[in-house]
Formats: C-alpha cells, sequence, structure tokens
C-alpha cells in the first residue's frame, strides 16, 4: 500500500468533516465563553474605571496600570509572589523528580504509594492550608513541639512574626499540595522512555549520572516542560494558602491576595482587573521563558 | 449512529436550561424570600417555622462568612443580579453601598416608633435613606475573669488603661496566667477595630470634620493607643501569638480561661462566655465599662444590619421578614439562640428586668455611650483604609515598623485611599 492510497483512504467525507466540526463545537463554546471572552474583557474594562461608588464608567486608558507601578501594596504583593513562585518551581521540581525517579524503581506496590503521595493534591486547598495552620500554631503546633523534642528550640516560636521565615513556610504548605502533580507528570515521563537505551548505554560504559543526564532529562524534557510551567502558573496564583496562614498581612501577601483585595474589597474593580492581567502575562512570560530554554537545551535533533 | 445521538444531544439540550427556569414559579406560589446572612444571622429551624406560620413568608438561607457576603453582594450588583432578598449589611459597608446606590431606602418599611427603639439605625443613614434595619448591636465592653482578679487581690476592674496594665502585671506575676490580656494584632479587621476602641479610649477621634488624620503626632490619642497595644505586648501581658490571631480565636483564650482581660470585648459575648456549654469560665465572666482616660467610658459601635438589593425579586418578602425579625420576641429569641443582642432599647430593658441579660445593668449603661467611629457615616474608602490599619498594626506588632512608622504609613494610605 502507497503513502497516497493511505492519505486517500484517510481523508475525511464531507458529512465526517462536518460531525467532527460538532463533536469539538461545544469546548470552542466552553473555551471562548469562560476562558477568552472573560480575558478579552477584563483587559478591555481595565481601562476604563470601572468603581461603583462613583457615577460612570470613563475611558482612563493606561491610568489603572500606572497607579499600579507606585502602589506600595502591589510591589510587597510583587515581591512575595516572587519568591513564591522561585520557591514553589524550584522545591517541586527537584523534589517531584526525585519522587518519580523513586517510584519508577518501585516494583512492587507501586500504586499504593502513589495513592499515598497523590494524597495532598487531592485535598482541597483550603483543608491543606487548616491542616497546617495547626501545625504551624505557636501555641499547640506540632512543628514547635517537635523541634523543641529533638532539642532545636527551647520555646515555643511564632513562625509568621519573620517576615523570611512566613514565605518560606507558605511555600513549603504550597510545595506539599502540588508536588505530588509534578512527580505524576515526571513519572509518567520516565515510563515512557524505552528500558533499551539505558542497557545500551551501559554497554558502552555510561554511569548513572552520564544515563540521567544525556538519557533520561532530554527524554523527560517533554513533561519536565509541562510540570515547570504549571508549577510557576499555580506559584503565580497561590492565594489560599498566604490567605489562611496569614490572612492580609503584607508580610505575605500575595498577587492574587492584591487582586481580591482592590476588586472586592475596595471594590475598585478595573484597578484589581489591571493587575490580575499584569500577573497574568508575568506568569505567561516567566513559564515561556524557561519551557523554551528547557526544550532547546534538551532536546534531540 | 454517532450522528443520530448527537442530534438527539442537541435537542435535548434546550430543555436542560428549561428547568431552573420553572423553580421561581413555584417560589413565587409559596412566598419564598431569599435570605444571604452570616452565621449568627441564620435563624434556627423554630424561628423559620414560626415565621411561616405568622407571616406566610418561608425563608431560604444562604449562610456565608462575613467577608464573603461583601464579595457577593458586590458582584451579584456590578452583574445587576441579585445576591438574596435580604443580605447581611455591615456598618462598615454602608460608605460603599450608600455610593452605589445599591440597596433600597427602608424608612417607609419600619415604623417610626420602632426604628426610635433602635438607637444603631443612625449607623445605616445615608443622606437622610435607611439603608439597613440593625438586628445585632455590637458595641465594645471590657470583659473580665473574676476569678482571676481576686487571685491576685484585685478587688475592682479596672478604669484606665494605667490601671488595666498594673493589674495585668499583678496577675501575671502571681502565675495565675502568662498573657492576661487578649487583643488581637493580627493583620484582619479585628485588630484594626482594637485600635480605633482604644483611640476613644484615650480621648480622641481618628479624623476630623475634614477627614484629616488625628492620630500621627505622639500626644495623639492614636497614637498612644497604638503604643499601649505595643508595650502591653513588649511586657509580655499579651501573648506573641496574637500577631496571628483574629478577634475570634483570641476570644477562644478568654474563653479557656487563659486570658484575664477581654480587652475589645462584644457587647453580646457577655452571654456566650457565661454559657457553661461554650466557655470553660462561665462562672467568672463580668463586665465592665470600657476603659477611659477623660472620666468618660467611650465606646464604638459595630452593628450589623439587614437590607433590601434594589435588585431583590420578592421586595415584599423581604419587608415582612425583616419586620419580623425585629419584633421585641423574635430579638429575644435570636439573644438566646444565636448570641445576638438585641438592637431595641425597649427589649434590652426587658431582657435586664427579667434578670435575662448578663451584666445587664453594664450593657445598658455602655450602650447610652456608643459613639459611632466616623460622626460624618462610614465613608467609602473604609476598607482601603482598615486594610491599612491592619497591616501596619501587624508590623508595629512583629517590631518591622515603629508605632510613628506605622502611624504615618495609615495616614499615607488614607490619604491615597480618599484620593478620587
Amino acid at each position: 500500500m502507497t503513502l497516497t492510497s493511505i492519505r486517500e483512504r484517510l481523508r475525511p467525507t464531507p458529512g465526517e468533516t462536518w460531525l467532527g466540526l460538532a463533536y469539538v463545537l461545544p469546548i470552542i463554546l466552553v473555551m471562548a465563553s469562560l476562558v477568552f471572552v472573560p480575558l478579552l474583557a477584563t483587559v478591555f474594562d481595565s481601562l476604563y474605571r470601572i468603581d461603583p461608588m462613583r457615577p460612570g464608567t470613563p475611558f482612563v486608558g493606561l491610568l489603572n496600570y500606572q497607579n499600579l507601578a507606585t502602589d506600595s501594596n502591589v510591589q510587597h504583593a510583587t515581591w512575595n509572589t516572587l519568591v513564591y513562585v522561585v520557591l514553589a518551581v524550584v522545591l517541586e521540581t527537584l523534589g517531584g523528580l526525585a519522587a518519580a525517579l523513586l517510584l519508577n524503581k518501585v516494583r512492587h506496590g507501586r500504586q499504593w504509594l502513589l495513592a499515598i503521595l497523590v494524597l495532598p493534591w487531592c485535598l482541597p486547598p483550603v483543608v491543606n492550608a487548616l491542616v497546617w495552620l495547626w501545625i504551624y500554631n505557636p501555641s499547640y503546633g506540632v512543628l514547635n513541639n517537635l523541634l523543641k523534642g529533638i532539642g532545636l528550640i527551647s520555646e515555643n516560636q511564632v513562625w509568621f512574626n519573620d517576615h523570611h521565615t512566613a514565605l518560606l513556610l507558605i511555600s513549603l504548605v504550597h510545595v506539599w499540595r502540588m508536588l505530588p502533580l509534578t512527580a505524576i507528570i515526571l513519572l509518567a515521563a520516565l515510563q515512557a522512555i524505552p528500558g533499551d537505551l539505558y542497557e545500551a548505554a551501559k554497554l558502552d560504559g555510561a554511569g548513572r549520572i552520564k544515563c540521567f543526564r544525556m538519557i533520561t532529562l532530554p527524554l523527560i524534557a517533554g513533561g519536565l516542560a509541562i510540570s515547570l510551567s504549571q508549577s510557576t502558573v499555580f506559584a503565580f496564583n497561590l492565594f489560599d494558602e498566604a490567605w489562611i496562614l496569614n490572612g492580609a498581612s503584607l508580610d505575605t501577601r500575595s498577587l492574587i491576595i492584591q487582586v481580591y483585595m482592590s476588586a472586592f474589597q475596595n471594590l475598585k474593580f478595573s484597578y484589581g482587573m489591571a493587575l490580575s492581567v499584569l500577573a497574568m502575562i508575568a506568569s505567561l512570560l516567566v513559564s515561556m521563558v524557561y519551557v523554551l530554554k528547557v526544550y532547546r537545551e534538551t532536546r534531540f535533533d | 449512529m454517532l450522528r443520530r445521538h448527537l442530534l438527539a444531544s442537541l435537542a435535548l439540550l434546550p430543555l436542560s436550561f428549561a428547568v431552573p427556569t420553572l423553580a421561581p414559579v413555584a417560589a413565587a406560589a409559596a412566598n419564598v424570600t431569599e435570605v444571604l446572612l452570616p452565621p449568627w444571622g441564620t435563624l434556627p429551624k423554630g424561628m423559620t417555622d414560626r415565621l411561616a406560620s405568622e407571616t406566610g413568608v418561608t425563608l431560604d438561607t444562604q449562610t456565608l462568612g462575613w467577608d464573603q457576603i461583601l464579595t457577593k453582594v458586590a458582584t451579584s450588583m456590578i452583574a445587576g443580579s441579585p445576591p438574596a432578598d435580604t443580605t447581611e449589611v455591615d456598618w462598615s459597608w454602608v460608605g460603599q453601598f450608600g455610593a452605589a446606590n445599591w440597596y433600597l431606602p427602608l424608612n417607609d418599611a419600619v415604623d417610626a416608633a420602632t426604628l426610635a427603639d433602635i438607637p444603631s439605625a443612625k449607623f445605616f443613614m445615608v443622606d437622610g435613606k435607611l439603608l439597613a434595619v440593625p438586628y445585632a448591636n455590637d458595641f465594645r465592653v471590657l470583659i473580665y475573669n473574676r476569678d482571676h482578679l481576686d487571685r491576685a487581690g484585685i478587688k475592682t476592674a479596672p478604669t484606665t488603661p494605667e490601671q488595666l496594665l498594673a493589674d495585668a502585671k499583678a496577675i501575671k506575676a502571681k502565675n495565675i496566667t502568662q498573657y492576661p490580656i487578649a487583643l488581637p494584632l493580627s493583620a484582619t479587621e479585628g485588630s484594626a477595630t482594637a485600635w480605633y476602641l482604644l483611640t476613644k479610649v484615650f480621648g480622641g477621634e481618628l479624623f476630623n470634620e475634614q477627614f484629616e488624620p488625628q492620630f500621627i503626632k505622639p500626644d495623639s490619642a492614636g497614637y498612644r493607643a497604638m503604643a499601649f497595644e505595643i508595650e502591653a505586648l513588649k511586657q509580655g501581658l499579651i501573648s506573641p501569638a496574637a500577631t496571628g490571631l483574629k478577634d475570634v480565636e483570641v476570644q477562644e483564650l478568654f474563653k479557656k480561661g487563659d486570658a484575664s482581660f477581654d480587652l475589645a470585648g462584644w457587647a453580646g459575648n457577655v452571654a456566650v462566655y457565661s454559657d457553661p456549654s461554650k466557655s470553660q469560665v462561665a462562672e467568672h465572666v463580668a463586665a465592665a465599662l470600657m476603659l477611659s482616660t477623660t472620666g468618660t467610658a467611650r465606646t464604638i459601635g459595630l452593628p450589623e444590619a439587614m437590607g433590601i438589593p434594589a435588585t431583590a425579586k420578592n421586595k415584599d418578602g423581604a419587608r415582612t421578614f425583616i419586620n419580623w425579625f425585629i419584633k421585641p420576641e423574635n430579638q429575644i429569641e435570636s439573644y438566646k439562640t444565636l448570641g445576638n443582642l438585641p438592637t431595641r432599647t425597649s427589649v434590652l430593658k426587658q431582657l435586664n428586668s427579667e434578670g435575662k441579660l448578663k451584666s445587664g445593668d453594664v450593657i445598658l449603661q455602655q450602650a447610652t455611650l456608643v459613639d459611632p467611629l466616623f460622626k460624618q457615616g462610614t465613608p467609602v474608602w473604609y476598607p482601603q483604609f482598615t486594610s491599612a490599619v491592619s497591616s501596619a498594626l501587624n508590623q508595629a506588632a512583629k517590631g518591622q515598623l515603629t508605632v510613628a512608622q506605622a502611624v504615618a504609613q495609615i495616614a499615607e494610605e488614607a490619604k491615597s485611599a480618599m484620593q478620587p
């Protein structure tokens, strides 16, 4: 059978084309109505003054964006969010990769280990944060008791009184919840690597590190890029953990908390929209930068 | 085959959209009215059954957290849809809701005699329009653990900030409790309101008539109030964990006997603290007039009310419900079952005369000394201002800002919030 005849057989008939379009129409409608139209409306509205406490909705151009640049609360929230992103992406990627490599080696009971691993990811973020709120509690929290038990501290600590410690602890809660997703993505990528490649490399005298660098890493590049993107996007959108563990405190306020406060507490909707647009663009840009880098540095030509 | 299934599914799709439209028809027939209230406004079944039998109105209740209600009201009103027929209206939202014209004036919905019996109704007036009718009478009193004071050899409750510090030190010195003063210092509204209260205690106001900050100078009441809080924290009279505790969490410390003074105590909480099923110190709870440096025990009122959004579907049902809820017998039942201190002065007096109002004489006396936080009415920029207050206070408590820096930061934020 020639390639041309195969192509002829696979060519859809006119009726099937319409049927195919009809099947994808719902998702096109859902994406357009729930994602693209609201996104465009948000960008558009951020150029107006939408404030229910003041009459009219005049066009203000980039004024909301200009005001954001000088807002000290936004600067605090931006810095905090960048710290969250760096910590979350690094810890989730390294921890997720380590967990995936370990699980990939396990031959018996992997499904049980996997079930245990995904448990934090299955928990609603609010429940997750509440559990950690108890762990970090300065009066009866497990963390204080544990550290006192092993002699690292002599008296209870109020963990959120220190800016840097607070950022780290909130990041850890987020990492604890999101690491399983990274591990699963990378485990799937690892399992797709043919075992023959490692055997051939061993015959050629390659050690474990060289195998990891020359075979594993390039072949999981796609999975790595996906996990890095999702880690970045979720870290940029961090809300529940910071809100539940430390409320609106400037020490740990994230960009999305600032969006919530601007739009829904101060009722300055277009100001909040402008900030959410900037947060989205930043999140996309950061994701794109290292996704492209990972692809460029690890792909096989 | 596939095409047939697809066509059948598409044909059924419009029907699924039609189903919910049948619900309002059934609701209207039964005179159902939707209410959106926080947990302490959510009536028990006994009360809702009685409402139905007395008025023919059936409640469809949505219970949300206090701050989530603001989010729901704001998003619904912006979208032009009703959040419910009756919703919670907190005193702090009055400026925003009034400016946005989101609520129906209720001046004619409630009779004048009833309104005259509810002094806190003035908190909900905007340009002569009554935006909402108060149902929970929140003002602040000093609540203390009489047993702790007795064991420390203290005969009477403190009346000045200095006395409070001295009493707290005496209690701490005798190891009765490690942190005698319960006061929130987290970046939450409860911490900000405690500072507003203490500003009154120190005999001042937050702003003058022109909304110029009055708390920046070191001898101002606001400055001294914040310095007092930070000093009490430094002296170990307030738990260091208070930097992460909300007001309700601080109240738990008092209930467990871990604190001797609930400095910014909710008047309605005297009943909750005195209930053995809810408090471990029930038999030792007492209330006193708020501290003062001027001889007059001023306090602030933070009442909660119910209003009818302009977009409400069943406005008549909502009016019926509100009028029913503020009847004396229902305010009494709401106090007994939900801890909402009645907003009607006559009901407070009746409860006190029947011996059913805990620390009734103090509550009644303090009720006459309630000041609004803003004499001009709650400004539209209040949420932004109060968020700045709680953040700066929290930073000062953590030692990241001095009191001078914190009040300067608040003043700067207030100026920014006021800008058009």
